[in-house]
Parts: structure tokens; C-alpha cells; sequence
């Protein structure tokens, strides 16, 4: 039980919801931490919350959180032992895990080797087919032009998605149904692929029917013992975006979640993993899986997990990074269900589009196994440069139904004032018939587009009514009173004016 | 007494409501042929307690001007709420029609991600016009009404600032 590293200052390289949920942990340990922020984010909640902060730039992202340079030089001007990256920015980023480490720092996630081995997705399968793990059919590697795509879709049979090599959020991503209309996607993936990555190299893979992504949180320690800690469910998504995840999956028995436990503690193995990750599944309606992919860091939606196994992963995470083991597969315990909507300042109304500005007025919810992980307060200005998601909300109860309801009460307290965010959606999406029944997939928001668009009730509508109209009464009549005190108390209008004023107040109100 | 009139559905809608103040804090409201009786109790920032006949109710307002969403409890309610003098200024000034050429407008900075129509080419009401891109999320801004489009100004991957002209329907 040798913890052969000493940690006593982390410096966070992350911005926003996941800093502070990082140095909350850190806080509890005893673990000094150290913020850094672009222009953008000097009042943002990391920065305050952190004990020490470092201007790293201006507002764009690559001139500052991606900018390893500037961050490396930040950890090491504060004297941090070592550098936890959060997710997105420089989390997956091999080269900021090298540096880290040349600096004799140490880097709060996985070895650079095993971050190229998972980082590009031709190499990532081919890893995982050499270790048995099952992948989607597909092309080993790049495929060289549309005369060999076209030979092997006809071997695998359409449809075929056809993806970019360097891809990630959907870019580059086609879906092929017929022979005929692959010359046309295979020319379109490829500038898609080119504008996004400035790689245009393409494979194709076979088309999975109604598939559900699951995905397993994998745990390893340096001496390579790996455990799972079971998986989430993230079926809902909207535009290749996670929306609401969800613990058991309501296809995962013990019997597939021991299969699939097995399979991606097999996949960390195979590229020397250690400290938190994530092995991504597609699962089809006949609940055969395949590999899609590694996540090497910290995932947004580890509360799930958390609420499920009562563990802190942040602090895992950091024990494992001190040389401490993980916990015995035996002792991992999974209780109830958890459930996890992610609050975005976006508008459904109108296209999902984004919503930065002002929040006047924030109270997040509270009671019963409720957990709100925000990065903003009232007050703050959600700024344009970066993701538009403010507070990640979560519920545990014993059973599904109750976590369910227990989230839709919790978002029914949770009140933003100045920008709109989704939350009667995420309201919507947790009430659909499909969602309740546990019957959902990855297309269940294009499916439901229309019906999750939040629509009152008549009834809701004239309460609303009602209360707009009695509170413009009110302000209204505030407003007269204000103006007819102004007027008594001017010694420059005459007793008639004021008078005739008075009247018209009492007037009005009778 | 005072009347209002509110805008549903970005102005598609309307609905006169009638205020009356009987007591201090309390109402009769005028709305749909009915009168409700209504006790009203302002909390803390923009929260009022509504008991309307009976029914308890907690009304959470976010103005912006004559704007304003009503939150309860599941349901968030857009609405813009306008006195007489205020509806006549706005009828007076067109602005809630889509007669006329509309200008489609970058709603903030972002990038042009895809351009799904060309000049002279008909769209439908709510058909994608561009996908803008912005803050790291992907985003159709649709067409307001039935026309064609008479120009496109905007071109894929450009970066654009707030307000910038994107295309035109007629």
C-alpha cells in the first residue's frame, strides 16, 4: 500500500464545471490547487474557487487551455507537483502527457503510449482486434479511394457508415444505404474530413440497427491490475453530444455486464492502461456489443458512477497517480440507479441554438439525492468561446423509476434567469413513453424531435398568463406610486398638479 | 383596472388579460371569458406565489423588457406581454409580421458550417436555411415562412460576426 509519489499541489488544466469538480475533491485531501484561465474566464466559478490562478491568454481556446507551452509554464511557475487535465482541451493529448512528465511533473491520467495507442480510431481497432476484443465490421486501416470503399461495402453489405480516420463529434461521418449514392458521400466525407482534421484518410464499417451506446468505466493501477466499475448508458444524444446518461442500462443484465466488464478491462490491458477511462460500446437489439472506442480520461458523466459505487473518482484517480492500488474487482459495489442530465444554455425552441450572456439569477435545486456539478453562479456571463453546457444534474434512488422521477422534481426546482437553457427538455426527454420504458437508442432524439419540443398545456399556459399579467400589474402600479411620491415631494410642482396626480393614481386603482 | 394583451407563439397568438386589484394582494383576473380569483405574493427575485382559485402555483418570471418567460413547474412559457398604448406603438411599426423579404442573421459570432440552399430556390416555413456553428455546437437556423430564397450571402467554413447578413427570404 506504498504511495510513492507525493502530491500536495495539483494544477488544473480544465476550465469551468470540470475544474471546480476536480479541486472540490482536491480540497477534501488536503491537495493545494492551482486554476488557470484564459481572458474570457477571469471571473469564471475554477478561478475563485481554486487557490491559486494563473492567466494563461486570450479568450480562443488554442491560444490558451490548448496551448501546452503556456499551461506546462503555469504548473511549473507554481511549483505544482502535478497536472490533472479534466476532459476535452489537452486530456487526450499524448504530447501535453509527455510534457507533463519530462517537466518531472505528474501527469493525473493514463501513459502517453497508451494514449497514441486509443488516440486515432485505424489504430485504436486494429489494437483491439489483435487483444479479441470485438469490433464493428470494418476496413483495418484507411482505405485508399472510392474503387476499394466500393468493393469492400459490397463485401460487408450495406448500410455502411463511412468515417474519418481523424474523426471525432460526427465530422466526416456518413451513413450509406445504397450502392449508388457511395461515389457522392465517400467525395463529401472526404472534404468534410480535410476542412475538420486536415486528414481526409476514410474506412467504413457496417451500420449497426438501432444501436445503444454503452460504455464500461474501466480503472487500472500502475502495476496494471484493472477493474470495472460497470457501465453507463448514453443513448441520448444529440448530434453525436451526450445528453443523458444513465446507470444500469435497462439492456445490461449481470450476465452481459460481466461479458462486457471483461472485454474492455481486457481492451486496458492491451495498451498498458492506467488511472480512469472509458470503453466505449455499441450494443444492437440482439445485445451483441463491439468496440467503438477508448475514452483516456475522465468522463463528463462520472457522477453516474460515483452515485452507483459511492466512490470519488477524482480521488481514485489521484490515489492511483500517488502509486496506490485500485480497489478489488470483489469490493466494487453498484447499488440503485443513477441518472444524469446535462443543462446546456441552449435554446430547443429555436434549433438548439447556443445561449451565452448574462446569468441574472441561478438557485439549482436540492433535497433528496440530488447533485448539481455547476461551473457557473448568478451573475456570471457564459462566454461564446467555449461549451455551452453550465450544470450537470444527477439523481440516485433505489430503483429506476424513482431516479427518474426524482431527476424530472430536481429540474423543476432548477431555476436560470437571463439565459435559456434546455432543462423543460431534458424534462421532456425523461417523460417520453420510450425513455420511461427503457426502450430508447441512439437515434431517440432525431426520432422525437417534434414531441420533445416543449409544448404547455393550456392550463400551464393560463397560469402563466395569469402571473405575467398580475406582476406587470404590480410594477405598473409601483411605478405610478414612485412617480406620484416624486411629484408630492417636488416643491416645484403646485398643490394642483400634485393633487390632480394623487387623484389619478387612486383613480386608476379603484 | 388594466388590460393587457399578451403574444403567444412568437406573435402568432393573442389573449387579452384583464387586472383587477381588490384587496392588497389579491386579484380577479379576467382571462378566456372566465374571472379566477387570484391571491398573489411576491419572494425573492422575479418568484411570485400565485393560490389561483384554490390552486397553489409558483411563477418564476424572466423579463426581458416586454418579454418574458414564465417558469412553473414544468414548463417554461415565452410570452410578451404588452399594455394597449404599447400594442398599438408595435402594430403601428409592423414588426410581428413575416410579410416582406426577411433577413436571416448570424443570432452571434460563429462559423459557417454548411450552406443548404441557393438563390431562387423555394423553401418551407421551419426548412433549414444554414448550418451555423457556434460555441462548439452545431446549429439549423431555419427559414421564418413559405418563399424563395432572392439572395445568399453567406459562405461555408467563413467566421462570421453577430448580425452579419446571411440570406434573404421573400
Amino acid at each position: 500500500m506504498s504511495t510513492k509519489r507525493a502530491i500536495r499541489k495539483i494544477l488544473v488544466a480544465n476550465r469551468g464545471e470540470i475544474a471546480v469538480r476536480v479541486m472540490r475533491t482536491c480540497r477534501e485531501m488536503g491537495i493545494a490547487t492551482v486554476a488557470i484561465y484564459s481572458d474570457a474566464d477571469r471571473g469564471s466559478l475554477h478561478v475563485r474557487y481554486a487557490d491559486e490562478a494563473i492567466h494563461v491568454g486570450p479568450s480562443p481556446a488554442r491560444d490558451s487551455y490548448l496551448d501546452v507551452g503556456r499551461v506546462l509554464d503555469a504548473a511549473r511557475r507554481t511549483r505544482a507537483d502535478a497536472v490533472h487535465p479534466g476532459y476535452g482541451f489537452l486530456s487526450e493529448k499524448a504530447e501535453f502527457a509527455r510534457a507533463v512528465e519530462r517537466a518531472g511533473m505528474v501527469f493525473v491520467g493514463p501513459r502517453p503510449e497508451s494514449m497514441d495507442a486509443m488516440g486515432v480510431k485505424t489504430t485504436a481497432r486494429a489494437n483491439m482486434r489483435a487483444a479479441g476484443v470485438p469490433i464493428v465490421p470494418g476496413s483495418e486501416g484507411p482505405i485508399a479511394d472510392e474503387t476499394a470503399a466500393r468493393a469492400f461495402a459490397d463485401a460487408i453489405g450495406y448500410p455502411v457508415m463511412i468515417k474519418a480516420a481523424a474523426g471525432g463529434g460526427g465530422k466526416g461521418m456518413k451513413r450509406c444505404d445504397r450502392a449508388e449514392d457511395l461515389s457522392a458521400l465517400w467525395q463529401s466525407a472526404r472534404r468534410e474530413s480535410a476542412g475538420a482534421f486536415g486528414d481526409d484518410r476514410l474506412y467504413v464499417e457496417k451500420f449497426l440497427d438501432r444501436p445503444r451506446h454503452v460504455e464500461i468505466q474501466v480503472f487500472a493501477d500502475e502495476r496494471g491490475e484493472t477493474i470495472h466499475l460497470g457501465e453507463r448508458e448514453c443513448s441520448v444524444q444529440r448530434r453525436q453530444q451526450k445528453v443523458i446518461e444513465e446507470s444500469p442500462s435497462a439492456i445490461v443484465d449481470d450476465a452481459l455486464r460481466a461479458a462486457m466488464g471483461e472485454v474492455a478491462v481486457r481492451a486496458a490491458r492491451a495498451v498498458s492502461y492506467r488511472g480512469a477511462g472509458t470503453v466505449e460500446f455499441l450494443v444492437d437489439a440482439s445485445r451483441s456489443f463491439w468496440f467503438l472506442e477508448m475514452n483516456t480520461r475522465l468522463q463528463v458523466e462520472h457522477p453516474v458512477t460515483e452515485a452507483l459505487t459511492g466512490l470519488d473518482l477524482v480521488r481514485l484517480q489521484i490515489d492511483v497517480a500517488r502509486g496506490a492500488p485500485v480497489p478489488r474487482q470483489e469490493e466494487i459495489v453498484r447499488r440503485g440507479h443513477a441518472i444524469e442530465a446535462r443543462v446546456y444554455a441552449e435554446d430547443p425552441a429555436r434549433g438548439f441554438l447556443p445561449s451565452p450572456g448574462k446569468i441574472t439569477y441561478l438557485r439549482v435545486p436540492a433535497g433528496p439525492g440530488v447533485r448539481d456539478d455547476s461551473g457557473v453562479y448568478g451573475g456570471w456571463i457564459v462566454p461564446q468561446h467555449y461549451d455551452p453546457m453550465i450544470s450537470k444534474l444527477s439523481a440516485w434512488a433505489p430503483t429506476r423509476d424513482q431516479a427518474i422521477a426524482r431527476l424530472v422534481r430536481a429540474l423543476g426546482e432548477y431555476t436560470v434567469h437571463g439565459i435559456t437553457a434546455n432543462i423543460a427538455w431534458l424534462i421532456a426527454a425523461l417523460q417520453h413513453p420510450a425513455f420511461r420504458a427503457g426502450d430508447y437508442d441512439t437515434g431517440f432524439c432525431a426520432r422525437y424531435e417534434r414531441e420533445l419540443l416543449p409544448r404547455p398545456d393550456p392550463e400551464q399556459e393560463e397560469i402563466a398568463l395569469v402571473a405575467a399579467a398580475v406582476a406587470a400589474f404590480k410594477r405598473d402600479r409601483e411605478e405610478a406610486e414612485a412617480f406620484a411620491a416624486r411629484a408630492v415631494a417636488s416643491p416645484r410642482a403646485s398643490a394642483w398638479v400634485r393633487l390632480g396626480r394623487a387623484r389619478a393614481l387612486r383613480g386608476e386603482d379603484r | 383596472m388594466s388590460t393587457y394583451v399578451a403574444l403567444l407563439d412568437g406573435g402568432r397568438r393573442e389573449e387579452a388579460v384583464e387586472v383587477r386589484r381588490v384587496a392588497p394582494g389579491a386579484y380577479e383576473v379576467r382571462l378566456r371569458g372566465k374571472v379566477h380569483v387570484v391571491d398573489a405574493f411576491r419572494h425573492d427575485y422575479g418568484t411570485l406565489s400565485l393560490i389561483v382559485d384554490g390552486k397553489s402555483h409558483s411563477a418564476m418570471l424572466d423579463w426581458r423588457d416586454a418579454r418574458v418567460n414564465v417558469r412553473l413547474r414544468h414548463a417554461i412559457v415565452p410570452l410578451e406581454l404588452l399594455d394597449e398604448r404599447k400594442l398599438r406603438m408595435r402594430r403601428a411599426a409592423g414588426k410581428f409580421t413575416v410579410a416582406g423579404p426577411q433577413a436571416i442573421v448570424a443570432p452571434m459570432p460563429g462559423r459557417i458550417a454548411k450552406v443548404l440552399v441557393r438563390a431562387g430556390e423555394e423553401v418551407r416555413e421551419g426548412q433549414a436555411l444554414v448550418v451555423f456553428e457556434a460555441m462548439k455546437m452545431e446549429n439549423e437556423l431555419r427559414s421564418p415562412k413559405d418563399g424563395k430564397v432572392v439572395e445568399v450571402l453567406a459562405r461555408e467554413g467563413e467566421t462570421v460576426e453577430a448580425q452579419t447578413k446571411l440570406c434573404t427570404i421573400a
